[in-house]
């Protein structure tokens, strides 16, 4: 066993901290509460400050040199993301671009798409979105029914897409579509497609904290070109469920990492208030600290299984159910500690100004659902894992 | 970065997996735990002795191997449920050698003899340090509970207001009252004292000696939980996949499979948190402390659910002696009043914390 950063790794993290330092002017919650923030500058923040980051060559870490990538270890990834999220610093607005239609390019796409698609993604000059979930298939994504109709040597795309973080920022969605109605995994094709044309219409989604990130979007007869289908005809499931893999050790620590700056600011909360020497809040406090050390172990040894090339274990498979089910426990206790301060918005007399737990405690309810909900993690584990039998 | 032990790690599991496998499969342990009136086979215990088991967590020269290795070993015993002072002696050894006791810290490390630390006075919190127990004029008097394995020791570490003393036999006979407890397998005793002894520590060394005893019996602990877990488990496993009702194996309803995954997630973040705890002690690492207690506090209630639901998911024969699911069930629950409380790890974890 050896769970120490190597020296390459930790002299990595102390450029980064100390580039954080220079460069991070504002956390993201400080952002927030500027008086003049709205949702869109808001995005705009997230933007300029991943320009940044692409500028001292902080995205794209584990892709090729060529495309604008770092060639960098999984562990700089986990470093990078963990770092970052440690300090709240503003998320980039192009994660599902760079996280999933990236890979998608670099192994199954064009080098025109690559050269083309792959700088203005890492620039955030374009911002895309994701196109794989439909009103009527969400967990079962085969079920799609968006349909890719033949229109001389392009296609013509109908049908509604919805979830689609980021869609009413978005210049660009990566969509799956059918282009054969009755083959389940081999009728899907891969396509990109830009927001702005005829018979595209997104809408804004009003989520369940206020917020509108997520987006449903339409398509009546929009056109996706031939040089813009990602793979061949019909290769888009396996294509999908490649890059929905990939990278698997670049986010390992960043949930305890996120999850240990918000611990210490309800810490802080519970001692300002009064609260840290009753042994109630004590017992509480107690069990979520344990809770994300044992959550950042699990990271730890993913990570170390990674950077060995090992095959994923089954602590792959537990890390989605352990930090979105604990993230829930988390911020419900946390309102509950603070008391009736733990239901103010951000920006409310008598907030606190370091975490928005209000948010937060609804957010947490996102996190067991998308990516894969905690009931089709737990399917996975018991089938692949367990090797339980089926009927 | 690595995760997994090292080759002679390894080695050393596959092999503490076979001796047990072959010397004391959980059948065996479930005759000691009915028939054998010590509650533990000596034969045996002699045997980890001559193989250097009992000596594991003393210093390198004195034939310790880690606490990495430690963890592998508690781990695979918890599997069998393995009956016997083998944590209590592995702690007594490691204080007898920083006690300077080598005549005792041998005979111990070979087996020949047991030997067990004698602390608690507090029937209702293990995790009271108190002693009125004293030491004076080559005697120790006073009553210590809950004393494990106390009635079948050689000789006694006992924790006094004067230091730590060793109380053996012959010479002396303390007077032992067997409790009869949950886990057949583990057995206490009170004992009252009035005894010839020899103190080997003064107050000072001996909260030191002490302090590294529990620090290890802590980690001993969650790995013996961990062990439970992974055996009740695999269990489960095979008896829902075996079980036909409604004409189907029972292993292929929903319902047991997302609550065998979730066994799954607690012992498998049970080992993360084990393995992550043993590896800062053996490296010294100046959050071992809060790492134990991280694992410690995380694997009793996780073994308590994981071993809970191998009984549910065992049905009616999992409530039943013939099965195995209480062995591993009951275990949990002992190991989860001793070597510190899941509330006294809690709080540990908290007030060690960088969140503080």
């Amino acid at each position: 066993m050896d769970l120490n950063l190597s020296p390459d790794a930790l002299k990595f993290r102390d450029e980064l901290r100390a580039w954080l330092d220079v460069n991070l002017e504002r956390s993201y919650t400080e952002e927030v509460l500027a008086p003049n923030a709205d949702e869109d500058s808001l995005v705009e923040v997230r933007r300029q400050f991943q320009k940044k980051l692409n500028d001292a060559g902080y995205l794209g870490m584990g892709w090729p040199t060529q495309w604008g990538g770092r060639g960098a270890t999984q562990v700089e990834e986990a470093i990078l993301r963990a770092e970052l999220a440690a300090v709240d610093a503003p998320q980039s607005p192009n994660a599902l671009g760079i996280g999933l239609c990236a890979p998608a390019l670099i192994h199954h796409g064009t080098e025109e798409q690559r050269n083309r698609f792959l700088p203005k993604m890492l620039s955030c000059d374009e911002i895309w979105c994701q196109g794989f979930s439909e009103p009527g298939a969400g967990s079962d994504l085969a079920g799609i029914r968006t349909k890719a109709e033949p229109d001389g040597d392009d296609y013509r795309i109908t049908g509604q897409k919805v979830w689609t973080t980021l869609g009413p920022w978005s210049n660009w969605i990566f969509v799956l579509a059918r282009t054969d109605m009755d083959d389940r995994h081999g009728g899907i094709t891969f396509f990109l497609m830009p927001i702005d044309q005829p018979g595209v219409e997104m809408r804004a989604l009003k989520q369940i904290s206020g917020e509108s990130e997520f987006g449903e979007v339409f398509f009546d007869n929009a056109l996706a070109k031939r040089e813009h289908i990602v793979g061949k005809i019909g290769e888009g499931w396996r294509i999908a469920m490649t890059v929905l893999g990939f990278e698997r050790g670049g986010s390992t620590l960043l949930p305890s990492a996120e999850f240990g700056h918000q611990l210490d600011c309800l810490v802080d909360a519970v001692r300002t208030n009064g609260d840290l020497e009753r042994p109630d809040v004590r017992e509480k406090l107690g069990n979520l600290i344990v809770e994300n050390e044992v959550l950042r172990a699990n990271g730890m040894r993913t990570l170390a299984n990674v950077a060995q090339d090992l095959p994923p274990g089954p602590e792959s498979s537990i890390d989605k159910i352990f930090w979105s089910e604990f993230h829930q426990r988390m911020t419900d206790t946390a309102v509950e500690l603070m008391g009736p301060q733990g239901l103010l918005a951000l920006r409310s007399p008598g907030a606190r100004t370091d975490v928005h737990w209000m948010r937060e405690f609804l957010w947490a309810r996102a996190g067991t659902i998308y990516s894969g909900s905690s009931e089709i993690q737990r399917n996975i584990i018991a089938k692949r894992v367990l090797q339980m039998p089926t009927k | 970065m690595k995760f997994d032990l090292n080759e002679d790690q390894g080695l050393l599991k596959t092999s503490t997996r076979e001796l047990l496998e072959s010397e004391s499969p959980i059948t065996e342990s479930r005759v000691v735990m009915e028939d054998n009136p010590d509650g533990f086979s000596k034969k045996l215990h002699q045997q980890l002795g001559e193989l250097g088991y009992l000596g594991i967590v003393q210093s390198e020269e004195g034939g310790g191997m880690g606490a990495i290795a430690f963890a592998a070993v508690l781990s695979e015993m918890g599997r069998v449920a393995f009956p016997g002072p083998y944590l209590d002696q592995a702690l007594a050894i490691r204080a007898l050698e920083a006690a300077g006791a080598t005549r005792w810290n041998e005979a111990a490390a070979s087996g020949e003899k047991v030997v067990v630390i004698a602390r608690s006075e507090n029937p209702t919190n293990s995790d009271d340090d108190s002693v009125s127990c004293q030491f004076a004029d080559g005697k120790v008097t006073g009553t210590k509970v809950f004393v494990p394995f106390g009635a079948q020791a050689d000789a006694l570490l006992v924790t006094t207001a004067q230091g730590l003393a060793l109380v053996q036999r012959p010479g002396s006979g303390w007077n032992a009252t067997p409790l009869s407890t949950l886990d057949h397998s583990q057995r206490f005793c009170n004992i009252e004292f009035n005894d010839a002894a020899e103190l080997v520590a003064d107050t000072g060394e001996a909260t030191i000696i002490l302090e590294e005893a529990a620090q290890l019996g802590s980690l001993g602990a969650a790995a013996l939980m961990l062990g439970c877990m992974e055996s009740a488990l695999e269990s489960s496993i095979k008896y829902t996949s075996e079980r036909i009702a409604f004409g189907v194996p029972i292993g292929s309803f929903q319902g047991l499979q997302h609550r065998a995954a979730d066994m799954l997630i607690k012992t498998e973040s049970t080992r993360s948190a084990v393995f992550r705890a043993a590896w800062a002690v053996e490296n010294g690492e100046a959050d071992a402390g809060y790492l134990v207690s991280v694992a410690k506090s995380w694997a009793g209630p996780s073994g308590r659910f994981v071993c809970g639901q191998s009984i549910q998911l065992h049905g009616g024969v999992g409530y039943t002696w013939e099965y195995d699911c209480h062995l591993w069930f009951k275990r949990i629950k002992t190991l989860e009043q001793f070597h510190g409380s899941t509330r006294a790890h809690t709080e540990n974890a908290l007030a060690r914390s960088p969140h503080l």
